[in-house]
């Protein structure tokens, strides 16, 4: 009796779209990244036991350790800082301004970055790192 | 008349491009650091209000260099003990223009103790009012 042998079929993945799904993937994550505006500030965040999780807003201003202040992560002196927070607010639509400022900055160099921003209209987001009770 | 020669078909091997996208994904979800900012939100009356009403007795918490000072009396109090005055004033149960808290920073306060001062403040539902520069020379 002969047996006959069976063919074997060599399995063989299709991965020639693999690199068109990597790619897009890559896309994907360059166009939804949202790159760091402040990275050159330099800014010790303040401790509180009451703060929590918040939404990033689209304003921002930062006060760094060496009293420079900072507007959407470009300097600007603090005698313009209403009118361009006034601009940015009508420009976005958006009130709220997340404001990091330095932990060790002295009231004189702050209050008058509150005072600028009571009187731009802007809600104010404090940023800070939460403490442990 | 020669003869046209069929020419070989050369194909571009792809297949490393696959590796080197991934590795791509792979560096940036390596490399890339999610930041979710934690704060608080507070509402700040104007500070254009009007200053008569700043003359008002509010409740005034005087920040002097490292100390914090309560009331009108200005006893010295730690961060804890305003915290605790602060709840004891119930502001929750208060209408918003009786809510309000005076912060009368002065100029040597580093921000990280008028950062706690202000977060205790809201955390009892109170309402901080700035200080004009004319207004603290008054005060």
């Amino acid at each position: 009796m002969s047996v006959r042998r069976r063919k074997r079929v060599k399995a063989i993945v299709p991965t020639a779209s693999f690199a068109d799904i990597a790619f897009l993937l890559n896309i994907f994550f360059m166009v939804t990244s949202n790159f760091i505006k402040e990275g050159h500030i330099e800014v010790k965040q303040p401790h509180s036991p009451e703060i929590e999780a918040m939404k990033e807003s689209q304003i921002s201003v930062a006060l760094d350790k060496d009293g420079e202040l900072w507007l959407q992560g470009k300097p600007c002196p603090v005698a313009v800082l209403e009118e361009g927070v006034k601009t940015l607010i009508a420009e976005l639509g958006d009130k709220t301004v997340m404001l990091k400022i330095d932990k060790d900055t002295r009231q004189e160099k702050f209050g008058p970055v509150f005072l600028a921003l009571s009187r731009a209209g802007a809600e104010l987001a404090l940023i800070g790192q939460k403490e442990k009770e | 008349m020669p003869l046209s020669r069929s020419r070989p078909f050369f194909e571009p091997d792809v297949t490393s491009f696959a590796d080197i996208a991934f590795l791509l994904i792979i560096f940036f979800i390596l490399t890339t650091t999610f930041i979710v900012p934690a704060g608080q939100k507070l509402d700040i009356p104007a500070a254009s209000a009007d200053p008569a009403k700043a003359e008002d007795k509010q409740l005034t918490v005087t920040l002097v260099a490292e100390e914090v000072h309560y009331g009108s009396e200005g006893a010295r109090v730690t961060l804890d003990e305003l915290r605790r005055n602060l709840f004891g004033c119930n502001f929750r149960a208060k209408p918003p223009d009786k809510r309000i808290v005076i912060v009368n920073a002065r100029a040597d306060v580093p921000y990280e103790l008028y950062f706690e001062v202000v977060m205790a403040i809201h955390h009892a539902d109170g309402v901080l009012a700035l200080l004009e520069e004319e207004e603290k020379a008054k005060k």
